[in-house]
């Protein structure tokens, strides 16, 4: 209830799952390979997860686990989670996971996203100490959404205290401005 | 449909820098309402064929019914995207007024451009309720943001200022690239609109 204004907590219901109607649904077009205008029962669809969490609430649907958390990605995860793309495969993995957790039938999933979580987490913090943020920046582009942010938050901290070691500038123009555009003249 | 409108106006809000606005998206906001509207009226479409076939509404959970429930949880999906893309927006005009300041015209320019004129109005009845419980507290809240250290500080100009403004204990005039030795709750709201700049050696 307290995430209804949550922008992160929207987009990433907006991911899609492929569910399995067990209720014929008419006048809708969410089935594009259906020819006529409803859903059959029995028929497999990808709907985003704000559609199948309340369908499968009302018993009208089963979800079942998308290709994001498949057997390839465990395996990777296995192998070296440090450095696997896990932005390309879901930007929201982690909360998405977390939502989809209780609704599958799946009992490995939490352990699969704790494990990963654990060791990128350690990755990122170590990152933020030891390269400049300009050659981090292909390891960057591997980081979900969540672990973006606490990239930031850490590098952040550490820029703040550096500056506060060199007694830097205290009073500084306002950052919801944005960045200050250089004048020609 | 089915909720991609309302998504498509929350990615575009995300889109932009994190706290900072980008212009009001009329257009999309626009479409999103239209799509709620559609979905109504196939909604109700359903629920009149039920009706018709003189079935118990609430009880009957025909395909009919699912396809209702499927076109009326999109309708409740868009209305989140649209409240949480007001919501947002008027979070960060809140933050507007206490950083930068209370009055809507000490916003520079471009900022001003990307409200809308609801927007205008709930800046300036949020500065004046602001202002009337720093009146009736007595003391003034949106100073020294930062723990202050010393009483005066070294500034440098930066843009051009208007002419003779009155500051608590003398009145200046503030040349580009000139330095002054200013009280720091003086310079403090110059400071955070980007036209000084604080030294520190």
């Amino acid at each position: 209830m307290s995430k209804y204004y949550d922008i992160d907590d929207i987009l990433v219901e907006e991911e899609y799952v492929p569910v399995l109607f067990h209720k014929r649904a008419n006048g809708v077009t969410i089935d594009p390979s259906a020819e006529t205008n409803c859903a059959e029962q029995g028929s497999k669809v990808e709907v985003p997860f704000w559609l199948a969490h309340e369908l499968q609430l009302r018993q009208a649907v089963s979800i079942n686990l998308p290709a994001c958390f498949d057997q390839k990605t465990r395996l990777e995860v296995q192998a070296d989670a440090a450095y696997v793309d896990l932005r390309s495969r879901c930007p929201y993995f982690y909360e998405f996971g977390c939502k989809l957790e209780p609704l599958v039938t799946d009992r490995t999933l939490g352990i699969l996203l704790s494990t990963a979580f654990k060791i990128r987490y350690k990755e990122a913090l170590t990152k933020v100490y030891t390269a400049a943020h300009i050659t981090a920046s292909k390891y960057l582009s591997f980081l979900t959404k969540e672990e973006t942010n606490l990239y930031e938050a850490a590098h952040l901290s550490s820029t703040a205290f550096k500056k506060w070691k060199t007694c830097g500038r205290r009073l500084e123009r306002a950052s919801i401005l944005g960045r200050k555009r250089k004048d020609s003249n | 449909m089915y909720g991609r409108k309302g998504y498509q106006l929350l990615k575009d809000f995300a889109s932009g820098e994190k706290g900072q606005l980008k212009p009001f998206n009329s257009k999309l906001f626009d479409e999103t309402i239209e799509e709620c509207d559609q979905n109504h009226h196939l909604l109700q479409s359903l629920i009149r064929k039920m009706q018709q076939e003189d079935l118990d509404v609430p009880n009957n959970r025909n395909a009919d019914h699912y396809g209702a429930l499927i076109h009326h949880l999109s309708l409740m999906r868009n209305k989140r995207c649209l409240m949480a893309y007001v919501y947002n927006r008027a979070e960060i005009v809140r933050d507007l007024a206490w950083r930068v300041g209370l009055e809507l015209l000490d916003l520079p320019s471009e900022i001003q451009e990307k409200l809308t004129s609801l927007e205008k109005e709930y800046f300036k009845n949020h500065s004046v309720a602001l202002k009337s419980y720093m009146g009736k507290v007595g003391i003034e809240l949106n100073v020294d943001m930062v723990p202050p250290k010393d009483p005066y500080i070294k500034v440098r100009i930066l843009d051009d200022i208007d002419e003779g403004i009155v500051l608590s204990d003398k009145t200046t005039n503030f040349a580009r690239h000139s330095m002054h030795f200013l009280k720091r709750t003086d310079a403090e709201p110059y400071i955070a609109r980007g036209q000084m700049e604080e030294l520190t050696d």
